[in-house]
Parts: C-alpha cells; structure tokens; sequence
C-alpha cells in the first residue's frame, strides 16, 4: 500500500513537472519483463532500465529471470486459459519460434511497427517477426554464427589462422581428424539431441526446412541432401573426430575445461561463455563459420538470437512500448555499453558506428571479433523460419542412428520428409 | 419423512466434495475430450471430428513412443515387482542383520523428488560422469559406454533409474502385506520339508496374490504416465528411443507448434490404455 502511495504521490510530482517544464507525456507505472539468461539478456534489460529512469523516472521496469523452456512453458499456457492475469508486458522471444508464437495466438502480441523505426535494424531480424503488415518485435542480438578455435591447439597442430578461414565442413572435418590425431583434442563435439547444425548449413545456402511460402522443402533439396551428408560424414568419423556432450553443461564444459579445441557451430552469444575460461585469455581466435561445399553456400549463417515483444493484454501497452522506442530503438551508446560488458551483439545498425565494435579483443589475441561479426552479420541469408522447425528437427534427429551407420542418403531424407509431413498439421 | 431428511443432510454434506470434484475433475475430463476433436494451430481452434484419431494411426512418432512406453511397461514392472519380493521376503527374514537399516535403505530412494535422481543419473551416466569412471577404473570395459547418446544404452539407464527408484516403494507394500500370512503355515511346511524357493513359489506368492495384481496395476499406471525421467535424462532421445506417449503430449503441446486437439487426443490413449491393460489384468489374475 505504501509503495502505491509512493508512486501516485511521484506521479503527482511527475505531473506537476509536466506544466513547469511541459515535457511531451507523463508515463508512470510498472512494466514486467519476462527473459532468460540473467547475465546477458538480463544484463542487457538492467541497463536500458537504468537509461529509461532518466527518461521516465515514473516508469518501474521488473525484471523477472526464467529459464528458457519454463518461459516458454508459461506464456503458452498462459494464453491458452485465456486469463491475461499473469501476463507480462514485454516478453523475451527466440527467433525460431516467433512465427510459431504469431501464428498460434494471434492477436497476443502488439505490432510496434507504428512506434518503432524498423529500418534501422538488420533485415533479417526484422522478416522473423513480420506477419503480414505487420512488424512485431523490437529486435535485440544477433545469432550470427563464428567458429571459435583454440589458436594454440591448432598450431601445435600446424595450422594458422589462413588455414582456417573460409573452408568447407569438408575441409573442417580433415583437419579435425589431423589435430585429433596430432594432439588428442577433438575440434568438436556433437549432441545426438541438437539439430542446430542442420539448420545453420542450410540457412548458409540460403535454403531452409521449407519454402518461403512455408511448403516443406526436403526432398530434391540440394543444401539439405549436403548437409545431411557432411554431418553424416562426422558422425561416422566418431571418436576420431568428436565427443559426444548431452546437455548444455557438458556442451559449454567440454570446451571450457580445455578439453574440445573449438566450438564450431555456435552464435556469437557464446563469446560470454567461451571468455568465462579466464585462464584461456588469448588462446582464442575467430573464424567465419564453415561453409556447404555447394554452389551458393557462404561462410556466414545464424544461430539463435531473440527478440522483445510486447503483449496485447498489457495494461501498461504505451509504457512498455515508450521504453522500447526511447531506449532500444534510440540509444547507440546503450549498445556500445552491453557489448563490452555482456558480449551482446545486437542488430540495432547505427550502434555499428560506435567505437566498441571495432575495439581489438585480447581474449581472442587481439583480434578485432566485433568487425568480424558486423561484416559476417551482413552475409546472412534470410530465410523464413516458418512453424514448424521444432517438428522437422525431430525428425532429422530420429534418423540420425541411420546417418551413423551411413544408410542410403536418400532413404533418410525420405524418412525425415514423411515424419515431418505427418507432424505439420 | 424421516429418510427423506436424511438423503437431504447427506446430499448437503457431500455437496461441497462433489461440487469441488466436479469443477476440477469432471469438467476438465469432459472438456479435454471435446478439445480432442478440434484440429488447428495453437488457439486457432476448429472442429474436426475424428481427425485426431486418423491422425494417431499415420504418426510414426505417435507410434513410436507407444513402442517405447510398452517396451518400459513390459521389461521394467515385472523386473521391479520380482526384485521388490525378493527384497520384501529376505528382510522379512527376523534373523537377518541389519535388517531395520537395509529396509530403510531401499525404501529411502522413493522420498526423492523425480527431478532431482534424474538430474543426478543424468550427471552419473555422462559420457565421463561417475559410472563410466568407475567401470574403467575397474577395467569392466576400455571404452566409455555411450548411456545417453546410445538409443539402445539410453533405455537401459531409463530402466535401471526407474527401478531404482520405485522398487523399494513396491517393496513396502509386500512387506505389510507379509505380516498378514501366519508364520505357522511356515513352520509346517519346514517340518514337511519343503524347501525354501518352493516356500517362497508355492506358498509366498499365490498368498500375496491380490497384492502382486495391486502393484501389477499401480505400476502399469506410473509407467504409462512415465514423464519426469524421461525428461530430464534424455530428452526423450537418442532419436525418439525413449520418447514415451506423456512426453509426446508434452512435446504436442509445448516444444512443437501446440496442437491441443491432438495432444488431448493422445492423452485419450492413455486413458484406453490404463483401462484395457487393468481390465485384462484383473481377467487373468481371477481365481478359476
């Protein structure tokens, strides 16, 4: 009661300050913000929170940490009772899923393409969540992929930095199988529950799970027969090439206790992760990621990256979306802040001016990551996700024990065709 | 006049009951199966009459898990029923040592929570986790067991963690239900020289045989519920080899794109399930 008093008594003062210095709207009351990861994206959130104060001093911005799965979990049943209650205002949402999101509970979320100027943030990001005329998210990191190494690994193997930039998976697998052998350390590790790889080969094709008209798209799919074989190819390599992790703690840890020498097929949100190995401080280097050995495939995709939304039900809407358009969709130097201390790479395109993203990394050797990722960031093919990216991962993943004992290419993309097909309805 | 009174008291008395039952029992059981028979993406909801169930018989991942879950039902129960008699008769023994202390022991794994033994077999079956160190160090084996990367090693740890966890639970309801057999028939069955395993086949067993059909039932019921572990240990993989059919709800509902309808339709499965398997179980447990 008495923190309600507090705010209306703050409000008053805030409504008095209007007519002394007749700024453009009051703005009062609390927006909730529901997000995974504390320490990057809810890092991120705290510090727009503390630049809106000066903006909305009236404004009280909660933060509310979830793991990813039960956020999800959540806000799906959440919607599905029909009781707006519980609801957030802003919600953290994972690109691949926000078509699925749109398409399932139209008319939860608030378009903002009336509030925010879409054109300063990066195509692709923008495409995830269109839906029609529509524009619904405010787009936050980027999921660019890189192939992070272990510099000093690969050159006691005998490979430098030229060696390892702009190759094929082929050519990847080759040198994985040399330096395993050289020096006992595998350049990767391979989760038999993640279909992340497959995903990241095709959209550096410019080919995805289904067409852009959202038709399924396997069969006779020249990027995806590939990239079923190259990964076919490093299953069969086992432990010549690979570990195998389970999990997320056993993935990160594999390469943070110094045992894997790379992480290759990950998004440059990792970066946080791979520099929490403190004592591995300039043993480090970037790629661009492995590209398809096929025609139109480039050394640039995405992986992961997530954007704000906010819900329709939200009693505070104009607060909500006022923070987004003050803060996230308006201050540069808020991007330069949470990229030198989170690692977070957005897609907010004016931020790329500032002085952080072309500051050398001494993690990764000096090396200038963030131009790197701003050049790469620019390579991706943009792609529609669709709906159903979650069915047709299960089903590449079922046909994986097959991709191991090398059964016929074509009979497994059959297989993953006729499951996903009978889950897409 | 007098039991009309009555019938009035004792409908008013288990009003409140039926009322709560009703708003939370009935209506979400009704209401899940009218959900059934719509089709659609998320809550864009139409009707689809039998949809759902042409849908079930061309699903190969619908099939799949209800392989799985009938495979769990039918190589787990009767290993876990078997091993919790075993246990049950050989601490029923008055003369074995330590006998308060390994009752408590085997029963002990049914107070943890499902997602806390899941969490720690999943840490104990890793590719370098304590069990595979452990075999090593023993030179059991030179390689790593793939547990939880395998398909085929992934439904062993699924066995050997639920079994581990519910034995002891079984375990208990044999031990009470020992109490109840007179020792004497015991004893003359010792002076007629009967030995020990066919005391235990001939006479242990057919006494404890509403028992054994009890727990038989009750754990038929948990395992084609079976959700927690497989969650959290595998995931459901290594490709679908330990997706059950409640995994599969759950993944209709919330991992893929949600299909309600559907999901509810599977969760009907079950329902069927549950009812033909307790039914047939009664069938053949009845004495000729």
């Amino acid at each position: 009661m008495a923190s309600k008093t507090k705010t209306f008594t703050r409000a008053l003062f805030a409504a008095t300050a209007i007519h002394l210095f007749a700024a453009p709207a009051v703005l009062a009351g609390e927006v909730t913000v529901w997000f995974w990861d504390t320490k990057f994206n809810g890092a991120a959130m705290q510090e727009a929170a503390n630049r809106y104060k000066a903006v909305a001093p009236d404004t009280t911005i909660t933060l509310v940490d979830l793991a990813k799965a039960d956020l999800e979990t959540k806000l799906q049943t959440q919607f599905a009772s029909g009781v707006t209650d519980g609801l957030p205002d802003i919600v953290l949402i994972d690109d691949l899923r926000a078509q699925l999101y749109l398409q399932s509970f139209t008319g939860s979320f608030e378009p903002l393409n009336g509030a925010i100027d879409h054109s300063q943030f990066a195509p692709y990001k923008v495409a995830v969540a269109t839906v029609g005329e529509n524009i619904y998210s405010l787009p936050f990191d980027s999921g660019v992929a890189g192939f992070y190494y272990r510099s000093d690994i690969l050159a006691e193997a005998g490979y430098a930095a030229a060696d390892m930039t702009d190759i094929t998976w082929d050519r990847f697998i080759e040198i994985g199988i040399d330096v395993k052998a050289k020096t006992g350390h595998p350049l990767l590790s391979i989760d038999m529950a993640n279909a992340a790889p497959f995903r990241m080969m095709l959209q550096s094709a410019g080919s995805w799970y289904f067409t852009p008209e959202g038709e399924l798209n396997l069969v006779g799919n020249a990027a995806f027969k590939k990239a079923i074989e190259t990964y076919s190819k490093m299953l069969q390599a086992g432990d010549t090439l690979w570990k195998p992790v389970s999990g997320w703690a056993e993935y990160t840890g594999a390469f943070t206790g110094g045992e894997v020498a790379a992480v290759p097929m990950t998004g440059v949100w990792i970066t946080g992760t791979v520099k929490s190995a403190a004592d591995q401080a300039g043993k480090w280097a970037v790629a661009p990621v492995p590209r398809l050995d096929i025609e139109g495939s480039v050394n640039a995709t995405n992986h992961g990256g997530s954007s704000w939304y906010v819900l329709s039900s939200s009693a505070e809407k104009t607060e909500a979306i006022d923070f987004l358009a003050q803060v996230w969709a308006k201050d540069a130097d808020f991007y330069q802040k949470i990229l030198v201390d989170q690692g977070a790479f957005a897609t907010f395109l004016p931020a790329r001016e500032g002085a952080a993203y072309s500051s050398a990394d001494d993690f990764f050797g000096g090396q200038t990551v963030w131009k790197d990722f701003s050049t790469w960031v620019q390579q991706i093919r943009p792609v529609n996700y669709g709906i159903f990216a979650g069915e047709v991962d299960a089903a590449i993943l079922a046909q994986l024990p097959a991709m191991a004992a090398g059964e016929n290419v074509d009979t497994i993309i059959e297989n993953i065709a006729a499951q996903a097909k009978s889950a897409m309805q | 006049m007098q039991s009309r009174r009555t019938d009035i008291w004792g409908w008013s008395l288990i009003m409140p009951a039926l009322v709560l039952l009703g708003i939370f029992m009935i209506y979400p059981i009704l209401s899940s199966l009218w959900l059934s028979l719509h089709t659609g993406k998320g809550m864009n909801l139409s009707f689809g009459g039998a949809a759902n169930i042409l849908r079930l018989a061309e699903d190969p991942v619908f099939l799949r898990a209800l392989f799985n879950t009938l495979l769990f039902l039918v190589v787990q129960v009767p290993i876990m029923i078997a091993l919790a008699l075993v246990f049950a008769v050989a601490l029923d023994d008055r003369t074995l040592w330590g006998r308060a202390w390994f009752r408590t022991a085997i029963f002990l794994p049914c107070v943890t929570s499902l997602v806390t033994y899941s969490v720690l077999f999943k840490s104990m079956f890793a590719h370098d986790g304590v069990v595979n160190d452990t075999l090593m160090f023993l030179n059991f084996v030179d390689q790593p067991i793939p547990w939880l990367t395998d398909p085929g090693w992934a439904r062993v740890v699924i066995i050997i963690a639920i079994t581990w966890r519910w034995t002891g639970y079984n375990m208990i309801f044999f031990l009470a239900a020992l109490q109840n057999i007179d020792r004497s028939i015991y004893e003359q069955a010792r002076i007629d020289g009967v030995p020990a395993h066919a005391r235990l086949l001939r006479l242990t067993v057919p006494m404890l045989k509403p028992i054994i059909l009890f727990l038989f039932i009750m754990s038929t019921i948990g395992t084609l519920q079976l959700f927690d572990e497989v969650m959290n240990i595998t995931e459901g993989g290594p490709a679908d080899a330990t997706l059950t059919l409640s995994l599969y709800i759950y993944n209709l509902t919330f991992k893929f794109m949600p299909s309600y309808g559907y999901a509810s339709t599977v969760s009907y499965v079950i329902v069927v399930l549950v009812a033909i398997l307790s039914w047939l179980q009664f069938r053949l447990a009845r004495d000729k």
